[in-house]
């Protein structure tokens, strides 16, 4: 059967990372076709390609027979491909019709909006999804996720899409709308649309889907009939890789507990949450993106307190409020985005470098340029930061350097626990090692850490202790050693009792 | 990570719909004006006169005019501090071109045309140049301001021609600014609701990535939506300038916070993306029925600036709950 | 030129510097155009006379560079002076203060309205343009009502030395301006107060995650502004000899504008006050040259105009082209 879209030797990079190389991907009428792969994988990029978000650097696209080049989202639209992304892209104040038809709404003779028409094919397309409960006159404000997220489907649908894209669709859904999705997708299945499904429950891959591509590195790995595979193959698929040549993890004597964390919970990020890190140690943390790992470091470090639970500081219960506050009590955060959260761009590396040690290189609260020189010249030093100077720009450093001026930063404050959210995203393998390296020394010198990572290698190679978080929980712990690619892997995605409602469902 | 499914209040339905005007803005507004009037009334008996009435209407109906473009403005995310220097400009345009003999339809059209032209410069620089508009027209304002000051040299201008005081007239014994005032309210409602332009503005000022993805121009929303403006003031200062029979070479101090002040306590959030037209000009009048109903109660009126202040903040920390309670939801 | 007043990072200095050298260039051109149309202009009675009623808008002009290195706005400040003069006025003649105890009333006042602003600014969320936009006509309207519109006058003979007056022949609010400038000058480039502030400014969930006190900052910052908006107006006053409700209106112009012309980014993150001084400078030479020419002084404000929108464009261009 011709497939109504197809994607040849796509490839596709950015400054320093190559986020597609030569992928083959193709969708049929009437097929759902999911996209598999863990994070950093290629999925979200390829989807953006399709949708017109981005252009690819090599390799052709055909829709229905022919070559396509989308300059645009709108072109992507106009030629029938519509995307449901995970932020939904609604206007609150306006009703369900006319967030349907924005943009190419019904006129009258005149030019204006034809206001009954469009209500009435409002109608008429939430009937065809089986929709009979959504009024096309009500403001989308007011609305539940799950009939904003109804709401996008029709809006898809407006410009009779024959290609839909669903980017983590059921993340943010209840178990009653998770039921009404699927059956929206049978029918659009039905109806001769091809959609591609990207999700992380496998469950939910078996239960919809028809055929599954998974990706990994960027690259093409293989598509099967999901009549044809088993979940571990697909986990095999997702993770199974050499283990690289990274920096053997330097052995460190494990103290007492420096850290620990009660039934933390932040509503709805996270619940129930207990940790220790003790000295010497290092505690990896690997999860899905929407996993709630993040969300926890930030609440361990103040940026937003959790609602409940209690965090203990060498025994002793503390109330974090603020980062300057766990600054204080010694515990650092390396944030995710290095380049929002961590970095301010437009100042120097020495102005970086001393941001949480400002008192240190101020004494009497006038900022000795020679002390803060200083300190950002031994961490140059000390990390192998590659720049023109002091003076140099945080832009222009490479990824690689930008994440050890955020590790400097961080450890000029002398932190006895080091949260570190993904150090090592984005940077090449010879930063990479080092910043493994370093963290080795680290440990050894007693400090605990606790490192979130999506890179299964790193988190087996550099961990004493692995701990896995899924839908704001955390479901599985793992002694170094202990595990494998695959089991983590599982861990992180299927969800046993998720399995048991969605066979119910199927 | 599971949301629990909100509850959804009745929204549809008889109930629903009287529960959702009357918790709107506009309801409220309209609540307070009858309010206002039946207290101070009971007050002071004189404040329900006739001729007080009109005079107050009469008096501010081109406030509520300029405050339709302003909300349109400020809906799509942007402001203009200008538009009371303008006002005195076009005002005075209107009054020479009146005094030099040319016709009276020019007289009229003329400020129409001029604020669309410089509100359309101010659009650009801000649409395009992506300049914010607070600079922008604070920039304006000083350029119209000093403008205005030095051409007219303080003189007032008389002797204007008959027929060329249109706020003057009365058709079917309602006067013309009232006429003004309640037309173009509703048809800027209709067209805000209605139309395809309309529903721009708002996407733009709510949610300019979604707007840009759906298709809609943010330039050249914003733009257009600059040179509309101009239109509405153009109106407004005729309307302002032909109340007497002679024009003032100053326009009301701080008329631009008065305007801003109807659309924000109108329920237009500065923060882009809601508010109507009705509920700016229900503010406008309120505004207006507050200021002279001091007065009557003796307050002095130089507390009206106060007043103006307050309400202000007031609606503002109210949107504000607003959002966050339905951003946590 | 190593000013101590800003951090001179190499990636940066060439549009900062850039900005400052072409403003100095532009203000050295003013100063000797306009030294040559009219002789009256080159004296010193003249400069120190024009550095005497610079004054009033420099003072406020600082703390407005940090508010707008923040990426923030102060339109409330006008309204400050009028309400801090107003109080000043009616507090001594009105309920008998001591005029020493009046002053102090008066600055107390200005930092309070200033902190209102801040407040509202950090631990409510209101966005800076709204907040200071309602303030303006709070605290202006809280004047009007206090005065009911009438003025104060018959302050004693010392207090005219403040406004009018003159230690070692310059102009004492210079002195105090200059001192202020100084101390500004140093705060912002020197000391961990002002670092905190280009941080904030310049990415402000960065700073946070690095542990720097935002909220803590941008508070102190309105309400510097505020008690300088205070001291302003009891120098003005001192000047004018009366105290009137109306003082202060379109000071937010003024100020913003010299601001914006020294180089200090409307959207945050740049600003030194060095450039503030030059876009003071410039603006007052401007005002003093055309005034002189005879043109009337509404037809300055034209030209202030006209220069504060010319600037950010140009800035703006600039800016895009570094950023690339």
């Amino acid at each position: 059967m011709q497939a109504v879209l197809a994607l040849e030797q796509i490839s596709k990079s950015f400054p320093g990372v190559r986020a597609l190389d030569r992928v083959d991907f193709d969708v049929r009428a009437g097929e759902v076709h999911a996209l598999l792969g863990e994070n950093g994988a290629g999925k979200s990029t390829l989807i953006k390609i399709v949708s017109g978000l981005y252009q690819p650097n090599a390799g052709t696209m055909r829709f229905e027979g022919e070559t396509v080049r989308f300059a645009n989202p709108h072109d992507a639209q106009r030629r029938g491909i519509a995307t449901i992304f995970q932020e939904l892209l609604l206007f609150p104040e306006l009703s369900v019709a006319e967030n349907i038809f924005m943009g190419h709404a019904p006129r009258t003779r005149f030019g204006a909006i034809d206001w009954n028409a469009m209500r009435a094919r409002t109608r008429a397309l939430l009937a065809s999804l089986d929709i009979h409960d959504l009024d096309p006159s009500r403001l989308v404000g007011s609305l539940s996720v799950g009939n904003r997220q109804r709401v996008e489907i029709a809006k898809a649908l407006s410009q009779d899409a024959r290609i839909l894209i669903m980017d983590e669709p059921t993340a943010a859904l209840a178990e009653a709308d998770v039921l009404r999705l699927f059956g929206i997708v049978r029918l659009l299945r039905e109806r001769g649309v091809g959609i591609i499904y990207i999700s992380h429950r496998l469950e939910e891959v078996f239960v919809l889907a028809d055929r599954v591509t998974v990706l990994r590195d960027g690259a093409y790995v293989a598509t099967r009939d999901v009549a044809e595979v088993s979940a571990d193959d697909l986990v095999n698929m997702m993770v199974g890789r050499r283990i690289e040549n990274l920096f053997p993890k330097l052995d460190a004597e494990i103290g007492r507990p420096l850290l620990e964390v009660r039934g933390l919970s932040q509503s709805p990020v996270f619940h129930d949450v207990d940790l220790v890190l003790r000295a010497g140690e290092v505690v990896g943390l690997a999860g899905l993106v929407g996993s709630g790992r993040s969300e926890l470091a930030q609440a361990i470090f103040g940026i937003r307190p959790p609602d409940r639970g209690e965090v203990l500081l060498d025994g002793r219960t503390v109330q974090i409020a603020s980062p300057g506050q766990a600054k204080r009590l010694g515990i650092a955060y390396v944030p995710e985005d290095r380049g929002s959260q961590g970095l301010i761009r437009p100042m120097t590396l020495r102005e970086n470098i001393s941001l949480a040690v400002l008192r240190q290189v101020a004494p009497a609260w006038f900022i000795d340029r020679p002390a803060e020189t200083a300190l950002a010249e031994r961490s140059i030093a000390q990390f192998r930061i590659r720049a023109s100077s002091v003076e140099q720009v945080a832009e222009k450093l490479s990824g690689g350097n930008q994440q050890k001026v955020v590790l400097g930063k961080w450890l000029a404050t002398k932190p006895r626990v080091l949260l570190m959210d993904e150090p090592t995203r984005g940077i090449d393998i010879g930063a990479k090692s080092e910043i493994h390296r370093l963290m080795g020394e680290l440990a050894q010198q007693g400090l605990a850490i606790l490192m979130i990572s999506s890179e299964l290698p790193e988190i087996m190679a550099m961990s004493d202790r692995i701990l896995v978080m899924r839908e704001g929980t955390i479901v599985a712990s793992f002694a170094r050693g202990e595990a494998t690619q695959e089991s983590i892997a599982t861990a992180m995605m299927s969800a046993s009792e998720g399995a048991n409602r969605v066979a119910a469902a199927g | 990570m599971a949301i629990a499914a909100r509850r959804e209040g009745a929204q549809d339905g008889l109930l629903g719909g009287l529960r959702r005007i009357f918790g709107s803005q506009e309801m409220v507004l309209l609540l307070s004006i009858v309010a206002l009037l039946v207290v101070v009334g009971a007050i002071n008996p004189r404040y329900l006169a006739e001729r007080n009435l009109q005079s107050m209407f009469l008096g501010n109906a081109y406030i509520a005019v300029a405050a339709i473009g302003m909300s349109m403005v400020i809906i799509s995310g942007n402001i203009d501090i200008s538009v009371g220097s303008l006002i005195g400009v076009l005002a005075t345009l209107s009054g020479t071109l009146a005094v030099s003999g040319y016709p009276i339809i020019v007289c009229w059209l003329a400020p129409l045309v001029v604020g669309a032209l410089v509100t359309g410069l101010m659009g650009f620089l801000v649409a395009y140049l992506r300049i914010p508009s607070i600079v922008v027209t604070l920039g304006m304002l000083s350029i119209l301001k000093g403008g205005l000051i030095s051409v007219t040299a303080g003189a007032w201008i008389t002797d204007l021609p008959q027929g060329y005081a249109l706020a003057q007239m009365r058709p079917l014994s309602i006067p013309m600014p009232v006429w003004f005032m309640v037309v173009l309210t509703a048809a800027a409602a209709l067209w805000m609701r209605y139309s395809a332009f309309g529903r721009a503005i708002y996407a733009v000022g709510g949610n300019a990535e979604a707007a840009r993805l759906s298709g809609i121009s943010r330039r050249r929303t914003i733009m257009t939506v600059f040179v509309i403006h101009g239109v509405f003031v153009g109106i407004a200062s005729v309307l302002f300038a032909t109340q007497l029979s002679v024009i003032q070479s100053t326009v009301p101090p701080n008329l631009e916070l008065t305007i801003i002040t109807a659309s924000v306590v109108g329920g237009v959030s500065i923060l882009g993306g809601t508010g109507t037209v009705i509920g700016s000009t229900l503010a406008a009048i309120l505004l207006a029925a507050i200021g002279s109903s001091l007065i009557f109660v003796n307050i002095s009126p130089y507390w009206l600036r106060a007043v103006q202040g307050v309400l202000i903040l007031a609606t503002v920390l109210a949107d504000l709950m607003r959002r966050r309670r339905q951003a946590r939801s | 030129m190593a000013t101590p007043s800003r951090a001179a990072p190499a990636g940066r200095v060439p549009y900062l510097i850039g900005h400052e050298i072409v403003l100095a260039a532009i203000l050295l051109i003013s100063l000797l155009v306009l030294s040559t149309q009219t002789d009256r202009f080159l004296t010193t009675g003249n400069l120190l006379n024009q550095g005497r009623l610079m004054a009033e808008v420099g003072l406020v002009a600082l703390p407005m560079t940090f508010i707008i290195i923040t990426a923030g706005i102060d339109l409330s400040v006008g309204s400050i002076m009028g309400l801090c003069a107003i109080l000043l006025g009616y507090s001594w003649q009105n309920f008998g203060l001591p005029l020493e105890l009046a002053i102090v009333l008066a600055l107390v006042t200005g930092a309070l309205a200033g902190a209102v602003n801040g407040w509202f600014i950090t631990r409510i969320g209101v966005p800076p343009l709204i907040m200071t936009l309602a303030t303006l006509a709070l605290y202006r309207g809280l004047a009007e009502g206090i005065s009911q519109a009438r003025s104060v006058r018959g302050y004693p003979e010392w207090f005219f030395v403040l406004g009018q007056g003159e230690v070692l022949g310059v102009p004492t609010q210079l002195w105090i301006f200059l001192a202020c400038a100084v101390v500004a000058a140093i705060v912002l480039g020197m000391s961990t107060f002002g670092r905190a502030t280009y941080a904030t400014g310049a990415n402000i969930v960065a700073a946070r995650f690095s542990g720097i006190p935002v909220d803590r900052t941008v508070l102190l910052i309105y309400t510097a502004s505020g008690l300088i908006a205070g001291l302003a107006a009891i120098i003005f006053v001192s000047r004018v000899s009366t105290t009137r409700s109306d003082m202060g209106t379109g000071l937010e112009l003024d100020v913003i504008t010299a601001v914006v012309l020294g180089g200090t980014s409307i959207f945050g993150g740049r600003g030194t006050i060095i450039g503030t001084l030059l876009g003071l400078i410039l603006m007052q030479a401007l005002k003093n040259g055309l005034a002189l020419a005879g043109v009337k002084g509404d037809g300055t404000i034209v030209v202030i105009g006209l220069i504060l929108i010319a600037t950010i464009i140009i800035s703006n261009l600039v800016r895009r082209d570094t950023d690339g």
